[in-house]
């Protein structure tokens, strides 16, 4: 418990101890952070969503229009973000959710894919494929305030994460991960706890949309559906470990800094290495960073003897 | 790989459904009846090899496409530095992309058969990232170009011109439907095969080696798509991310026709190829067109789910 309050602590005060581009790098961090999480708790389900970057965008056009159009204070329009993926999950949800497998993966995909295409062809409301810009991006630009919203933006998807891990709900949801027929016969309404966790991911995915499109002031077809929104979390969970709060966590600070760094050293093909990761994690690693952490833990104690020797 | 049949008078009604709708757009639209065959039959020529290794192995290919622009290239590659008609390098590509599919199935696919779906999804789509980011190191983004002369030819029927050259991708499609109902149907190895996709684990029992078969079809279908890029190079400009938007095309077309419905795929293709080829005729709205795709992807998963065909 400690040692979560001074993570916490220690990201908190971060802007005061490091420079601009270490503070940069930590925000986009977060930004994937944020979706991840929001992934991996629809994946928890057993739902394997690819909408991740299409509700991402819709957060992004929806709070950067209110502010454009209404005048709406910026941080305002964020809830708005949120709000507005929440709703339109929660239409499509009624007609999507019964599916399963690859073909609500796919759904959710092509779903993105319309968005899309409508943010491409609404050219007076939406700016067309030249997207719309604000005056001014969200603070001013203030980089500190920026990461500090997206902080606390990522510090809830936790939050909301952990409520999903530490209550009933993730009795229910493991269930039906695990065997719906069971579940079902257990008495545990299906549809019901898919189309909630479905709604409060999608508005996770609208919210951090909406912070992210305030934080450049700038919203565009290609930039609030692009793919990296969809890919890097998913491939940062992975690599962290999924079914859990911690492995989105620990894989995002790794694969954020570790791309940041390739960015670095090789401007062109870093994307290479990228799939090469994704690639050796799928075939090597499963279970992910925090799985062979466990499987290590579990070794060392059998070695040792049972001793108990919790984190 | 079963073939659906649809039962009593849906026989006939479809069909001459089709036809009416057919005639009438061809009435109104000649152009986009000639294009949207020409194109509907491209889409269904990269799909078939898609669906059979979804259907036979289990496997949603999400490199498909990239395996198109990988398979262009190398033909533009022989082109410029030979000289051989992107036609006949078809027999060099072909082949080449056949060796390819079965080192990347040795190498990686095989080893996630039992993984997860969401390991395989992963897996194939990190393969897609390196292909698509290693062609764009090679090759630059730069859009490159074949001249043949015979690529332009043209005819006219009463007073519309319109390009002959693309239906050699609907004469493509036809032969290698054949080529594939002939080889499934009427070759040991291909029953074989048919067998491996209906009940891998009774295939297994009466002798069939799964794995051999597992091989040969990735490789084929990947190979099949080498004959795809070598008929489109002399028409299309190339880029590193030309061939992606297929693969989302052709699983549409594997799921509206049905799992394991060959011809069906050609017939699907047909359609949204007329249909997209219709949206992009009407002044001002061409840009909506990529949304028939999506709409229709999204409209059969969801009907057929009702229907109870996925859950």
């Amino acid at each position: 418990m400690l040692i979560i309050l001074a993570v916490v602590a220690l990201g908190f005060l971060f802007p005061l101890y490091a420079g601009p581009y270490p503070l940069h790098v930590m925000t986009t961090v977060l930004t994937y952070m944020a979706l991840g999480l929001s992934w991996d708790m629809m994946l928890r389900t057993g739902q394997l969503s690819f909408g991740t970057a299409g509700f991402f965008g819709l957060g992004s056009y929806a709070a950067l229009l209110t502010t454009l159009y209404l005048g709406l204070n910026p941080l305002a329009s964020i809830f708005v973000g949120g709000v507005f993926a929440a709703i339109v999950a929660f239409a499509l949800g009624y007609a999507i959710l019964r599916l399963r497998e690859i073909y609500f993966a796919i759904t959710t995909l092509a779903l993105a894919g319309v968005f899309t295409v409508v943010a491409r062809n609404l050219h007076d409301f939406t700016g067309g494929p030249e997207g719309k810009i604000l005056p001014s991006a969200i603070f001013n630009g203030d980089p500190t305030k920026v990461y500090w919203l997206t902080f606390s933006v990522a510090l809830g998807s936790i939050l909301v994460s952990e409520l999903f891990q530490r209550t009933r709900i993730r009795f229910a949801i493991t269930a039906i991960r695990n065997d719906e027929i069971t579940a079902k016969s257990s008495g545990i309404d299906i549809f019901k706890y898919l189309l909630f966790v479905f709604v409060i991911t999608s508005a996770i995915q609208g919210v951090v949309g909406g912070a992210y499109a305030q934080q450049y002031g700038f919203v565009s077809p290609e930039s609030a559906f692009s793919t990296n929104f969809l890919l890097l979390p998913i491939a940062m969970c992975l690599a962290g470990g999924i079914y859990s709060t911690l492995g989105p966590v620990i894989g995002s600070v790794i694969l954020g800094v570790l791309s940041e760094y390739l960015k670095l050293r090789f401007p062109y093909g870093h994307l290479i290495i990228y799939g090469v990761i994704i690639v050796a994690i799928v075939l090597f690693m499963p279970h992910g960073i925090l799985g062979m952490l466990k499987k290590i833990a579990q070794k060392t104690r059998t070695e040792v003897g049972g001793n108990e020797n919790e984190k | 790989m079963a073939e659906t049949k649809t039962h009593g008078r849906h026989q006939f009604t479809l069909p001459l459904l089709a036809i009416v709708a057919l005639i009438l757009i061809f009435i109104f639209k000649p152009y986009a009846v000639i294009y949207g065959v020409q194109r509907g039959s491209l889409y269904a020529l990269i799909a078939m090899p898609l669906a059979l290794t979804l259907g036979i192995v289990g496997i949603l290919n999400l490199a498909h496409g990239d395996f198109l622009t990988l398979g262009a290239y190398i033909a533009y590659w022989i082109f410029n530095s030979t000289g051989l008609d992107p036609l006949l390098s078809i027999f060099a590509v072909a082949p080449l992309l056949f060796v390819v599919g079965a080192g990347l199935y040795k190498i990686t696919v095989s080893k996630v058969l039992r993984a997860p779906l969401l390991n395989q999804l992963l897996l194939t789509f990190g393969i897609a990232m390196i292909l698509e980011e290693v062609i764009n190191l090679i090759w630059t983004s730069r859009p490159r170009n074949v001249y043949v002369n015979y690529a332009s030819a043209s005819a006219s029927i009463g007073g519309f011109r319109f390009g002959t050259y693309e239906f050699s991708y609907l004469l493509a499609a036809v032969g290698v439907l054949v080529l594939l109902r002939l080889f499934l149907k009427h070759t040991r190895l291909g029953k074989a095969a048919f067998a491996v996709g209906q009940n891998p684990k009774g295939a297994k029992i009466v002798g069939i080696n799964v794995e051999m078969i597992y091989l040969l079809i990735f490789s084929i279908s990947v190979g099949i798509v080498g004959i795809a890029a070598g008929l489109t190079l002399p028409r299309m400009s190339i880029f590193p991310l030309f061939g992606s938007p297929f693969t989302l095309k052709s699983f549409c077309l594997a799921a509206m026709a049905g799992l394991g419905n060959l011809t069906g795929i050609l017939w699907s293709g047909l359609a949204l190829g007329i249909g997209e080829a219709l949206v992009q005729s009407i002044e001002g709205y061409s840009g909506w067109s990529d949304i028939v795709f999506f709409g229709v992807l999204i409209a059969v998963i969801t009907i057929r789910s009702y229907r109870g065909s996925y859950v």
